[in-house]
């Protein structure tokens, strides 16, 4: 006998769900896993992708290729897949979540800019921009999720 | 926005989960929805007003007065 036996037809789907998102979880760690994997043994120069060392970074152009479609499915197929499994309020936390992290890099990005012709900032690089769209993306869903649990 | 989803759901001896299972949603979606955090949506209200055979305005109460 499953566990499942014993839940009411609700419960049963309930369960499914989460065993669906625990196993989305668990893919999406995977696949973050394939990416530092192959970062950490085809990189050939002295920059570094997760340290936001973007300019010396030094890959073959078979594994570049390999890594960039990994990447755009990781940070875009795999979200927006997920998108289509969730209800409306994890839909409604993501939404805040990508329209705080799109706001901050349209607004942030040019500050960064005019900071820096005032000699406040050094110049705005790729991975800074990268940097405040992810954390402000966090900032925004962890908001999200605070008010509306 | 007020409304009678726990009473319901209490009435007829279903957990958030049974209660989530049954309108297609997370168990967390019915515990923001209960506790007034979430709004649901239009469809979403539809399928809840269904599932207890009543009107949304009988479930869901938006303090204006008629």
């Amino acid at each position: 006998m499953s566990k499942t036996d014993n839940l009411n037809p609700g419960e049963a789907i309930t369960r499914r769900r989460n065993r669906r998102e625990i196993l989305t979880y668990i893919f999406a760690g995977l696949l973050g896993g394939v990416i530092g994997f192959i970062v950490a043994f085809a990189d050939q120069g002295d920059g570094s992708l997760f340290k936001g060392q973007w300019e010396e970074l030094v890959l073959d152009p078979t594994i570049a290729v390999i890594l960039a479609i990994t990447l755009l499915l990781a940070l875009i197929a795999l979200p927006l897949w997920c998108f289509s499994l969730t209800d409306e309020l994890v839909q409604k936390r993501n939404l805040i979540g990508y329209t705080g992290g799109s706001m901050a890099v349209m607004g942030g990005v040019p500050a960064w800019a005019v900071l820096h012709a005032g000699g406040l900032a050094p110049f705005p690089s790729a991975a800074g921009a990268w940097a405040i769209g992810f954390f402000a993306t966090m900032a925004a869903f962890a908001y999200a999720w605070l008010t509306s649990r | 926005m007020k409304n009678r989803l726990k009473v319901l759901r209490a009435e007829r001896d279903w957990s958030q989960a049974e209660l989530a299972g049954r309108l297609d949603v997370s168990r967390q979606a019915v515990n923001a929805i209960e506790t007034g955090k979430h709004d649901p949506s239009l469809p979403l209200a539809f399928r809840i007003a269904r599932l207890f055979e009543m009107t949304i305005e009988e479930i869901f109460d938006d303090g204006a007065k008629s």
